[in-house]
């Protein structure tokens, strides 16, 4: 029993190569789907899956519900493309300094914020995060740098490069956005399978219990909201990149982070992949929606995800990712017993 | 000086107004615990509502009177059919969160619902207060913001005279103190919480009618209000219409005497300032309820 | 040797004074019972000892530690353990993983955590149900959880809050018996109990509370006799806390 073949067995076990089956879809996907209308698509639910999951830290794990994060996007957006234009400094080193001013940003809107409870902390999540919004929109210049308040920046188009971060193929954005995916779930399984997860899971469900146990409520809030915050800015930098444009009221508005909200709580607040199952099946439905009818009748998506939200909260309060890992285990169950029936044992 | 006058009492009528959209608010949340995230596009509604009705050449304000039958059982029906279900859900739980999603989810919807239904456009109705204006002692008043106050005070008083002394008002005032408690004396608080919304909406109702002759209708409208709405519930205490009322007040004479000084987003942007930080001073807010933070 | 030195304590909450001058000193090792009818300030004097209320007079020493201005999550590490009147298990996770976040207060690694959880369940008698969700238990079961999930933090001292109310006389015996392997195992006991006789066989001292103040302390066979304490329980019912709301 050497560790090799344990290894081999996990992997050849059902549950996770149909885990694997999937990413080696997702990896192929833009290799076989050639078309930019389909793989900007995918792009768009890799994004929103990223995105969710990085909420889930704070609003999932830790039970605070945040209806501001879209701010997080707009300081790591900012942050990175005034440093592009103004320093030409790459935006991944901007991306790495964008998700730190979140961190910043984050530890200090905490701090007096998590003493409040549940509505409370949204509603001042809210606020926060539309003020900020707006001082941006009013903001043309500080000094001589030009910010573009409600006309939004434009980042200079250079050249095809990955110092760049910028690129002639969409194929690329999608790699380096299924890379980020991959990395949430990755730290977000971890998280879940550590003291910081389960401390989180209890000060979700009785903070005072949790207090009582030795848990510092007020630090792992904290470090809920920086993890969550510096992820979320790097997908600002990744938006900034990829439409080498961006405007307050699309990337740090409400709708934005409202989005972000209804995938994560549809899919399954404080699960792995909820919010990737969330994304999964929303995003796809939204971006067809939106170029089928969306022209004629604008805003038809966002009706799809409000009656689905009510759906799922009505009848799925968990997410709607409990029925799909019951399926995805039935599916494993299913395949296991079919190997065995055909004498390859475990 | 009399531009400070003006805005004075610019800020104190709009001020009322705003008060006026956080009665239903302060209201629904003192009773029932439920902070009613789809508040905003409610309001969106009854102003199309009150909209609807203007087109037929009426006296906008007579939509009054549609709105408050309409109003009150679309939120008695919306409590009873859906928001009662997700609260029974969690039958210890004193604010349940589910609440919150399930309004936001409504939210969400009821407002796209209407920008696919009557489009994006901003619509006006052409009544006979559109721009009139009165003076009174050197100050224009705008008549349909008098009126406005006029029916926020109105409403204020009615809403206290029922809570007070009528036996139904008693039963929810009961209710929203101790629900259990109520209960053991044959109040069912399930019916009261559906009376209780559809007040709530019915004030919203009223808020529609009296906006329609000033402000322009269209499905983001709610958002104008809505983050308002929520800053002077909490300002002012929720469940205290009282400070719903003063906390609109404030708001208003932040706003219209601030503009005097900055512009009209700095304005805003003072008021989240405020809000933020009377909220981790005294979260109770003014006249709040006692609560356990 | 005094590993609770509670001195002149006194609480108040605006215009009433939950806890006047109160003192305590409990030996290591000891089970001592804190009795008083309802409303007298037991809980409160729980919550003064664990750092979720300020006190404005008066000093608590835990092992010649003063207290004073201490966070609740530090008490836990310094070892005090507790338990909460209204059970508050953490109802959308197994029993397991309830019990692990209390071992989390000592290790950082996970699978030590279950390591110890494990045995500190078997110790209770709910290993057979450690997958079990919390908000599934019965009542009896809940409080077991609750006593558990302070157990595996360690602590030296621990407080019960009327862990047998809303039992049942079995239960209330396996409950009694559990007590009495808690003690063994070193740990000093502080009871707050309204089921009398339980706290009376329990205890090696009981000290009585009585709108804040001591009224009486000693042995049992002292404190059952005491003319301040019978009169302080006059007239007042034998309550079942059988309201088990959050």
């Amino acid at each position: 029993m050497n560790g090799l073949g344990r290894t081999w067995r996990w992997i050849a076990s059902p549950k996770q190569y149909i885990g694997l089956f999937l990413v080696l879809l997702l990896l192929a996907f833009p290799l076989v789907v050639t078309s930019p209308f389909y793989i900007q698509i995918m792009i768009m639910v890799l994004f929103f899956a990223y995105l969710s999951s990085c909420w889930n830290i704070i609003s999932g794990y830790a039970g605070q519900l945040s209806i501001g994060h879209a701010a997080f996007l707009m300081v790591g957006a900012y942050t990175s493309s005034l440093l592009f234009s103004n320093l030409g400094l790459s935006p991944w080193i901007g991306m790495l300094i964008g998700g730190l001013l979140a961190v910043l940003l984050g530890l200090l809107i905490g701090y007096p914020t998590f003493r409040l409870r549940g509505a409370y902390f949204a509603i001042a999540t809210i606020v926060w995060a539309e003020g900020l919004r707006k001082i941006v929109e009013n903001t043309e210049f500080i000094g001589g740098l030009k910010i573009g308040g409600a006309e939004g920046l434009t980042i200079p188009l250079i050249h095809h490069s990955l110092a760049n971060y910028q690129f002639v193929n969409k194929t690329y954005y999608y790699y380096i956005m299924l890379g980020l995916m991959l990395l949430i779930i990755y730290l977000t399984y971890r998280i879940d399978r550590s003291k910081l997860g389960y401390y989180l899971s209890a000060v979700r469900e009785d903070e005072d219990a949790a207090r009582a146990l030795g848990v510092n409520v007020r630090k792992y809030k904290l470090m809920a909201m920086a993890i969550s915050a510096f992820f979320t800015a790097l997908a600002g930098t990744f938006y900034a990149q990829l439409l080498l444009y961006i405007e307050p009221v699309d990337i740090g508005g409400i709708a934005l982070s409202i989005e972000m909200l209804l995938i994560g709580v549809i899919g399954g607040r404080g699960t792995i992949i909820g919010p990737i199952v969330g994304a999964f099946l929303l995003v796809p439905c939204k971006e067809l929606v939106r170029t089928y009818i969306g022209t004629t009748y604008v805003g038809a998506h966002l009706v799809l995800y409000g009656a689905i939200m009510v759906m799922v909260i009505l009848f799925f309060p968990q997410g709607l990712e409990r029925p799909f890992r019951r399926c995805y285990l039935g599916l494993a169950r299913w395949l296991g017993q079919a190997e065995r029936a055909e004498g390859e044992g475990r | 000086m009399e531009i400070y006058a003006q805005a004075i009492v610019n800020g104190i009528l709009i001020g009322s107004i705003y008060g006026f959209t956080a009665f239903g608010l302060t209201l629904i949340f003192g009773i029932m615990r439920v902070v009613n995230f789809a508040h905003a596009s409610l309001l969106m509604m009854s102003m199309f509502l009150a909209y609807g009705v203007t087109r037929t050449g009426v006296n906008p304000y007579l939509a009054i009177l549609v709105e408050i039958p309409v109003l009150f059982i679309a939120g008695y029906i919306l409590q009873r059919s859906l928001i009662e279900h997700v609260i029974k859900r969690e039958p210890g739980v004193r604010e349940p969160m589910s609440v919150l999603l399930l309004t936001a989810g409504l939210l969400v919807l009821i407002e796209n619902l209407a920008l696919v239904l009557f489009g994006p456009d901003y619509k006006m109705a052409r009544t006979a207060y559109f721009g009139a204006t009165f003076k009174l002692s050197g100050v224009i008043i705008k008549t349909a913001w008098f009126y406005g106050l006029i029916a926020t005070l109105g409403c204020y008083f009615l809403v206290n005279a029922f809570l007070k002394w009528t036996r139904m008002g008693q039963a929810i005032r009961a209710t929203g103190q101790d629900r259990d408690a109520a209960q053991l004396m044959g109040i069912d608080h399930y019916h009261i919480f559906g009376v209780a919304f559809g007040i709530g909406m019915a004030l919203l109702g009223v808020c529609g009618a009296i906006l329609v002759p000033f402000y322009y209708v269209h499905p983001a409208v709610g958002w104008v209000f809505g983050i308002n709405s929520f800053i002077i519930v909490i300002l002012g205490g929720l469940g205290s219409i009282p400070g719903a009322f003063w906390g609109g007040i404030i708001i208003g004479l932040i706003e219209s005497v601030g503009a005097q000084f900055m512009n009209a987003t700095w304005t805003i942007v003072v008021v989240y300032g405020v809000f933020l930080s009377i909220l981790f001073i005294r979260p109770a807010g003014l006249f709040g309820l006692r609560q356990e933070w | 040797m005094a590993i609770l030195k509670i001195e002149n304590l006194t609480k108040r909450f605006g215009g009433l004074t939950a806890i006047k001058t109160f003192d305590l000193e409990i030996e290591r090792g000891q089970i001592v019972g804190l009795i008083g009818p309802n409303g007298a300030g037991k809980t409160t004097l729980f919550n003064a000892i664990t750092g979720v209320y300020s006190c404005e007079d008066g000093e608590i020493f835990f092992n010649d530690q003063s207290l004073k201005r201490i966070k609740p999550h530090q008490a836990c590490e310094l070892g005090i353990g507790r338990t909460f009147q209204v059970v508050k298990p953490f109802g959308g996770s197994t029993v397991l993983y309830n019990v692990m976040v209390g071992s989390f207060c000592r290790v950082n690694d996970r699978r030590k955590a279950e390591r110890k959880a494990s045995e500190v369940l078997e110790f209770v008698g709910l290993w057979s149900k450690r997958n079990v969700l919390g908000k599934s238990l019965t009542i009896a079961d809940r409080k077991r959880l609750e006593v558990a999930r302070a157990l595996a933090t360690e602590p030296r001292l621990l407080l019960l809050d009327e862990v047998m109310a809303g039992l049942n006389p079995k239960e209330t015996e396996d409950a009694i018996a559990l007590v009495r392997e808690i003690s063994r195992k070193g740990i000093t006991l502080l009871i707050i109990e309204h089921v009398m006789q339980v706290i009376m066989s329990l205890s090696d001292k009981i000290a009585v509370i009585h709108h804040g103040e001591k009224i009486a302390e000693g042995v049992p066979a002292e404190v059952a006799q005491d003319e301040k304490v019978i009169k302080a329980y006059l007239g007042d019912e034998y309550v079942f806390s059988s309201s088990e709301r959050n």
